[in-house]
């Protein structure tokens, strides 16, 4: 239940990220007991590189203290939306905080706001977007593979979101958002293969005061046909972006200083003058050798209000041309 | 909230690209780059509505608004031959047989730029045998200039963060779109936490932002500290969020809050007796906040004992609402800030609860590296990430897409959690 605001002490039940050293974070559940492969109640212990961690020894403790294992220590911090998508077990491709965040900000979401989002995958978007939302929003959520659906609502349940979300196993493409949402959303998210098949089913979810679509793709011929598909059904201020994250290492470096001075003068009789080494610190941000050079496309659009629909030149369409060449 | 506009509105005016906030008032003119328009026919229309833009008859330069259903634009216009490649094109000022003079008439005509442009290409020598894209762009360049549409919308958080970054980086501290919206998901922003913000000015906009995700109707509060006499609130202002969402928003001076934590300790601690902040002295404000502000100037205020006190100043009850909140600690630090951040930080993250992120934010690298050193050696903090993003925008059309040919560099963010 570890999800829903603010806490201070680990329930029973609670999931809590176990954080070793920054390569090294993970989510566990307090629970003392857990069912094995076979079926039977066994002791939850969780193997890390500095030996074992009995679970339930996590109860009662308070987030971001110190925690013992058997050969050394971790911390233990109550988990957010993004400590998850480092953590989760991936059944898909998942989103990532840098796309996230700026899904969210684009989507201009905020508490109170009714958001559509297909598909659910490895639910790390759909925590991020709960964020957003509560307490008195919601997230509908669709995939059409059951057992991601199923895995998904467990661990609303388990977090203690499943008030704000509603999970239904559905092919989007095929059949659309369902008439109850029809009109309904302040904003659609698409995570699909073929995201231009949904996109005039999403253009019926939003409200008639207006909304906003993102949909992220990682090939930019699925880009293409989104746009076409957004502006056919009448979305406008299409904006496709992409953001990718430099993470630094942060050390200081010692470099040594050559001494070329002496040269100039003739050697002293007792010749110390070249044994002086000297070296410099310098403090430096180095950038990873090798990081992700790409995730995917983030398409952004408006469907303008009802009464301003039927206008279907974007004021601001002139932008595009004027760089070319 | 209403979808109508209304005097004290404030809008984003929008002609293509270029954006603009301003706030409604009946009879008022607004200037937007060579135009002056006269205001009042927006009143009372919704939202996102487009006008056309009419010079008046008697006056240059000013425009009267009309609403229009239908746009012609150059998309419109019917272009017969192009040619294949521009091997045969040399621009040298004479294509153009119409003269600036005519030109400048068209306009005053009324006429819309669609038909400008068109005259434009009827009177051009080359344009029949340029290629159909240079074509485009050409009309397009064009278009831009006579362009004679407006459109005024309600603004949002996006739309504000775009358009000050478009106008003056500098006036946001360089805060880019992603840098925003990170600093929004790291911090863990959200409805029911209670936050801290130093904000060394970005014009209101990081206010507006956690405000924005703080929600209303909701409990979270927000304390932002500011450096100045007064806090910039024209984002807050723009975003017009209920009195009662404002009401958790709580601005105070950084040097005037962290005077009262520590040597004021009876003004919050006890009585919550009076706690009738309506009835407050709102013009001390500035007297008293100004001896606060940048740093050095020494108080003469606590021995300034001819003045009786007979009301507080609204910055005092407000310094004693942030002090109470600040004594049960809180769930988010952020700072987004010019000044070197070890000290700020260093003294503000005593406020944090343990397992909280904190998340600071500056245009220079070399600062941050800074702190970061000073985080690590006091072990009390984990997850320390230092970061920035490389974004970039693409013109998405058929046949044509490929990276805007512009891009911009974001600023630097580190976080972290806290330990307890
Ligand atoms: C890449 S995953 C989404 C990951 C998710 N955004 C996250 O952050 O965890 C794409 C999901 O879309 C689902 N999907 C694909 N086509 C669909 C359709 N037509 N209707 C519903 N779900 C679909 C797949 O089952 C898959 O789980």
């Amino acid at each position: 239940m570890s999800f829903d605001g603010f806490k201070t002490l680990i329930k029973e039940g609670d999931t809590v990220i176990l954080y070793l050293t920054i390569h090294q974070v993970y989510a566990v559940t307090a629970e003392s007991k857990t069912l094995s492969k076979k079926g039977t109640l066994v002791d939850n212990v969780f193997q890390t590189p500095y030996g074992a961690l009995k679970c339930g020894d996590l109860i009662n403790k308070e987030y971001g203290s110190k925690i013992n294992l058997s050969k050394g220590w971790g911390y233990i911090l109550q988990p957010t939306p993004e400590l998850w998508t480092l953590t989760l077990p991936h059944r898909t491709q998942i989103i990532y905080t840098p796309d996230a965040s700026m899904i969210v900000l684009q989507l201009e979401l905020s508490p109170g706001n009714i958001v559509i989002e297909c598909g659910t995958g490895s639910g790390s978007l759909s925590h991020a977007l709960i964020r957003s939302i509560k307490p008195h929003g919601h997230l509908y959520t669709f995939d059409f593979h059951e057992n991601r659906v199923n895995i998904a609502q467990r661990e609303f349940n388990s977090h203690g979101l499943s008030k704000y979300v509603t999970v239904q196993q559905r092919d989007v493409c095929a059949d659309g958002f369902g008439t109850e949402l029809e009109k309904k959303a302040d904003a659609v998210f698409l995570d699909l293969p073929h995201p231009w098949l949904a996109i005039p089913h999403a253009a019926k979810c939003i409200k008639d005061t207006g909304g906003r679509i993102c949909s992220f793709s990682p090939c930019i011929e699925q880009v293409q046909k989104a746009c076409l598909k957004l502006k056919d059904v009448g979305f406008q201020e299409l904006q496709t972006v992409e953001v990718l994250q430099t993470q630094y290492s942060v050390q200081t470096k010692s470099l040594s200083v050559l001494n070329l001075e002496f040269l100039k003068s003739p050697k002293l009789d007792n010749g110390s003058v070249k044994n002086e080494k000297e070296s410099s610190r310098t403090l430096t941000a180095a950038p990873p050798v090798q990081q992700p050079g790409h995730t995917g496309f983030l398409t952004f659009a408006t469907l303008p209000p009802i009464w301003a629909r039927n206008i279907r030149i974007t004021l601001d369409e002139c932008n595009n041309a004027e760089m070319d060449e | 909230m209403s979808h109508t506009i209304k005097p004290g509105d404030y809008v984003i005016v929008q002609r293509q690209r270029y954006t603009k906030l301003y706030k409604v008032k009946p009879k008022g003119n607004l200037t937007l780059g060579y135009f002056i328009i006269e205001i009042d026919k927006v009143i009372g229309e919704p939202y996102e509505t487009i006008f056309q833009m009419k010079p008046k008859q008697d006056s240059k330069k000013l425009y009267s608004l009309e609403k229009v259903e239908q746009l012609t634009t150059i998309s419109q216009l019917n272009i017969e031959s192009s040619g294949k490649d521009n091997r045969n094109i040399t621009d040298d000022g004479t294509s153009q047989s119409l003269t600036k003079e005519e030109i400048i008439k068209l306009k005053d005509e009324s006429l819309s730029s669609a038909d400008i442009v068109g005259k434009l290409i009827n009177n051009s020598k080359t344009f029949s045998s340029k290629t159909e894209y240079s074509q485009e762009k050409y009309m397009k360049k064009k278009e831009k200039k006579y362009f004679e549409y407006v459109q005024f919308r309600k603004p949002t958080l996006r739309l504000l963060v775009q358009m000050y970054y478009r106008q003056e980086p500098a006036k946001i501290l360089g805060l880019r779109i992603d840098d925003v919206s990170q600093i929004l998901t790291y911090g863990n922003v959200q409805a029911g936490g209670n936050f801290i913000l130093y904000d060394s000015g970005t014009s209101g906009l990081m206010t507006a932002s956690i405000l924005n995700s703080i929600g209303a109707n909701t409990e979270g509060c927000l304390i932002h500290m500011h450096p100045g006499n007064e806090c910039q609130k024209n984002a807050v202002l723009a975003l017009q969020f209920p009195q009662e969402q404002l009401d958790r928003c709580i601005n105070v001076n950084l040097y005037s809050v962290l005077r009262c934590f520590y040597q004021n300790e009876d003004s919050y601690c006890e009585n919550d007796n009076q706690t009738k902040e309506l009835d407050c002295d709102e013009k001390t404000e500035t007297t008293e906040s100004k001896i606060e502000t940048a740093g050095n100037k020494r108080k003469l205020s606590s021995d300034n004992s001819e003045m009786p006190p007979p009301k507080k100043a609204c910055w005092q009850y407000d310094n004693e609402k942030a002090c109470k909140i600040l004594t049960n600690k809180v769930d988010g630090l952020i700072i987004t800030c010019k000044e070197h951040p070890v000290n700020i930080f260093k003294e503000l993250v005593s406020f944090l609860k343990g397992s909280r992120t904190f998340v600071v934010f500056h245009l220079m690298r070399e600062p941050l590296e800074e702190l970061y050193v000073h985080l690590k050696t006091t072990l009390e903090f984990i997850s320390l990430r230092l970061s920035n993003n490389f974004m970039r925008n693409y013109q998405v059309l058929p046949d044509r897409t490929h990276p805007e040919v512009n891009m911009s560099s974001g600023g630097y963010i580190l976080t972290g959690f806290k330990l307890s």
